[in-house]
């Protein structure tokens, strides 16, 4: 997998410490660089931090004491970590660090589009863009040389193509980077003041021109298919997955005549080359993801077509059909032989005819989260629901989410609606959710501002005790370490109350009636002049992780004939192993789907759902 | 149009979040590789592996991109019979599809004169069905495979695919995946002599 050439190439240039907060689709790192430190019997430091930001920090504190490091996030994780990346571009590094930043185009799992290129061009560091697995491998070791030659960190962002790509790779045995710790203290440097960093600035320009030098000279990073001195009609520009795509048409269609120039390191700005191709053309057509950055850079507006322009889809995945009609529609325009067609354009008219069922990501079967969201809409019906980002977003299918902002933000938004309406003397019930991984990546500061400014709602902090939604990465409740060793455990009691709440109750979701109980005892201390903010923990295990402990007494549910298709148990509850039987004319239960959690026993009004 | 050959193969693998189209994927891409062809292979994760719909894309030989590019599929394996229906673009002229899905209902009126018009072949069995006799209703996918093997299609013989099987598959699962895969293996058989 990418994400597992990625390690590869971090432990082929010698990486000592590795960070990372999980998220798709960059998760699979860390694990991919443990497996070879286990296997290749390396020395490296691993560690799933609590969030990017504090990755960023303990593993730029490795780097400047000389160490080679690295921390890898998903695009968005890149914001959470930005104060941080805004300031080491300016104090630089000693030893390598390079910040993986993983692009989702589409976007297929995350809240935006953003591309990482413009995080790179804003902090100033330079960025490597890979088109596959192998690349992606090389480049990591490039931005860790470069990174330590420069002492600039350089980020490399794979997109989701590249991290979820599957390719055969091979490698020799790895050796263990020996350098030790030594930090030099420099306050001046290290913990520079304003007027000091003016100068910082300067230096990190200097060393950006340089960085651009380099890489023209480098082979393999930027180059074109020009031959001297001829003219072209018509070239691309191209960098990351697309450059793959643009590859497998230009080769498949059997055409020469359209030069591609390849930009892999897109910051800085391979400005003489991009030169050098724009006189060689005539028109060109920029083919990138997942923003406009090259085409920005491209000065020539009346040669240079792409996103701005119109010519490529300002939004979404580049996937190979959007790039090859993108491609025709220029070709056209310009008279020039246009690629071949094929019979997709009917088969995507006759899928749309068929009017198939939308498929929408939903909770799995027995998901103890389904469980707190159906209890929550029965005890509080009227209420606000913030939540957050992780599985338990799929909780607007069971209408128990109105909000999802950002990592934390169930939290904040939940406090940030209370005032709005305290203010105009309203009682608003607010009822918030938040997962427990995100709870410890940033639900601590926000739940301190709403306790510290008497803000009132219920927060309830669905614990399944793993971070599930991006592939079962331990929490630190769990007081298991990313590589499996023993670590500490925090509690998630005590941190709550740390943060100044009294009211906090523990309940298993399973058991419907209590916590719908709970919910309504908190909602009432929550309202209550005397009372505040009320925490209730969730605490089930996850279905998918752990199981055997999960679903200690498995029931074989079944439907009688007493279903009145109400559908209250398909909209409210929504299992996906409830479906409507339109032969038997009522609810019946998917076997091959059911877990047998039996918590949809407590659903139906009428008592059609029962233990066969 | 590019041929299929050994060495050059678009796949398409469809199906909905949880039926195992990951597992799937590995058993083509482990013997391909097996045969010393080269893959590259792009998968879902995340958000939208949870219960949606679920496209994985395998392509053999000397390429660059993950994703199959729609009309230029060779092979396209549906878990289910919409999805197969929905991921019908990706197919190209004279390709196989291969659906977990009733000959009698599959394919639908509709669907049948655009394959005929593009000389697709549809070969359809209920894997699902298979895979609940054996009291396994999770390994619908290893039924599929079992009934694609009866076809031997470029690198994809009964035999490669059955060793791979065999070797990647857990422990615990290794006799009733292999009972599966065979029992599909030999309708598929039967499904050729029928033609």
């Amino acid at each position: 997998m990418g994400n597992e050439a990625v390690a590869l190439g971090l432990l082929e240039g010698g990486c000592q410490v590795v960070t990372s907060y999980p998220g798709t689709p960059s998760s699979e790192i860390l694990p991919g660089v443990i497996r070879l430190v286990k296997s290749e019997g390396l020395n490296t430091y691993t560690e799933w931090s609590t969030n990017e930001k504090v990755a960023l920090d303990n593993a730029y504190a490795a780097a400047i004491s000389g160490k080679r490091a690295a921390c890898c996030m998903k695009q968005v994780g890149l914001n959470v970590a930005a104060d941080s990346l805004m300031s080491a571009a300016y104090l630089g590094t000693v030893g390598g660090l390079v910040i993986i930043s993983c692009d989702d185009p589409g976007p297929h799992s995350s809240q935006t589009e953003q591309d990482t290129r413009l995080m790179a061009r804003l902090a100033k560091v330079p960025v490597l863009d890979p088109s596959g697995p192998e690349e992606a491998r090389e480049m990591a070791r490039i931005a860790l040389d470069i990174s330590e030659e420069f002492k600039v960190p350089v980020i490399l962002r794979p997109a989701i193509r590249v991290c979820h790509a599957r390719q055969n790779l091979s490698w020799d045995p790895l050796q263990s980077n020996e350098t030790k710790a030594a930090f030099e203290k420099d306050p001046t440097h290290w913990a520079a003041t304003p007027r000091f960093r003016f100068l910082l600035h300067k230096e990190l320009n200097r060393k950006l021109d340089e960085i651009s030098r380099r890489f023209e000279e480098l082979d393999g990073i930027n180059f074109h298919s020009l031959e001297p001195g001829k003219t072209y009609p018509f070239g691309i520009v191209t960098g990351g997955v697309p450059y793959a795509v643009v590859k497998d048409i230009l080769k498949e269609e059997g055409r020469t005549d359209i030069p591609v120039f390849k930009i892999g390191c897109p910051y800085p700005f391979p400005e003489r080359m991009a030169e050098q191709f724009l006189s060689a053309c005539e028109k060109v057509l920029v083919v990138e993801e997942t923003d406009a950055v090259i085409e920005y850079f491209l000065r020539e507006r009346k040669k240079v077509m792409g996103r701005l322009s119109g010519h490529v889809p300002a939004e979404g995945e580049l996937i190979p059909q959007v790039i090859h009609d993108a491609m025709n529609g220029v070709l056209k325009s310009l008279d020039l032989p246009l690629l071949g067609e094929g019979n997709e354009g009917e088969a995507a008219a006759l899928a749309k005819q068929l009017e198939l069922p939308v498929r929408r990501p939903t909770l799995c079967p027995g998901c103890p989260h389904r469980a707190s969201f159906y209890a929550i809409r029965k005890a509080q019906p009227k209420a606000i629901f913030t939540s957050d980002i992780g599985c338990y977003t799929l909780g607007l299918n069971l209408g128990g989410v109105d909000t999802c902002l950002d990592m934390g933000a169930g939290i904040t938004m939940a406090s940030g609606f209370y005032h709005a309406y305290a203010q105009d003397g309203v009682e608003q019930p607010i009822v918030a959710t938040i997962g427990d991984s995100t709870f410890f990546h940033s639900g601590t500061v926000g739940l301190l501002n709403a306790v510290y400014n008497d803000a009132r709602f219920v927060l309830v902090i669905l614990d399944n005790q793993i971070t599930a939604m991006t592939g079962m990465q331990p929490t630190p409740a769990l007081g298991i370490l990313a590589d499996g060793s023993k670590g500490n455990t925090i509690t998630l009691e005590k941190v709550v109350a740390g943060c100044g709440v009294d009211f906090i109750e523990v309940v298993d979701p399973y058991d419907l009636k209590a916590m719908t109980a709970v919910v309504k005892k908190a909602a009432r201390y929550s309202m209550d002049p005397s009372g505040g903010i009320a925490v209730i923990i969730a605490r089930h295990p996850c279905v998918i992780a752990y199981r055997q402990q999960a679903l200690p007494d498995r029931k074989k549910v079944v439907v009688t004939d007493d279903c009145v298709e109400c559908n209250l148990c398909l909209e409210r509850f929504e299992c996906p192993a409830l479906y409507h039987d339109d032969d038997l004319e009522r609810t019946a239960v998917d076997q091959a789907l059911c877990i047998g959690c039996g918590v949809c026993l407590n659903v139906c009004p009428k008592g059609a759902i029962v233990e066969a | 149009m590019k041929d299929a050959t050994m060495e050059n193969m678009n796949i398409v693998l469809c199906g909905l979040g949880g039926q195992g189209i990951l597992f799937m994927t590995k058993v083509l891409a482990q013997t391909a590789l097996g045969k010393g062809i080269p893959v590259m292979g792009a998968e879902t994760h995340g958000m939208a592996q949870r219960g949606g719909s679920v496209v994985s894309h395998l392509r053999l030989g000397e390429v660059e991109g993950s994703l199959v590019r729609a009309g230029t599929a060779d092979i396209l394996l549906a878990l289910e019979g919409n999805e197969a229906y929905r991921s019908l673009p990706y197919l190209g002229r004279g390709g196989r599809l291969y659906a977990n899905a009733s000959p009698e209902v599959f394919p639908n009126p509709k669907v049948a004169p655009y394959l005929e018009k593009h000389h697709m072949v549809c070969r359809c069995t209920e894997a699902s069905r298979v895979a609940m006799e054996h009291r396994s209703p999770m390994s619908s996918n290893l039924a599929l495979i079992g009934f694609f093997s009866g076809f031997e299609e470029g690198p994809f013989t009964f035999a490669a695919l059955r060793e791979t099987v065999e070797r990647i598959s857990p422990e615990k699962f290794r006799e009733t995946n292999l009972k599966i895969f065979d029992t599909c293996h030999t309708i598929a058989i039967g499904h050729r002599r029928d033609k």
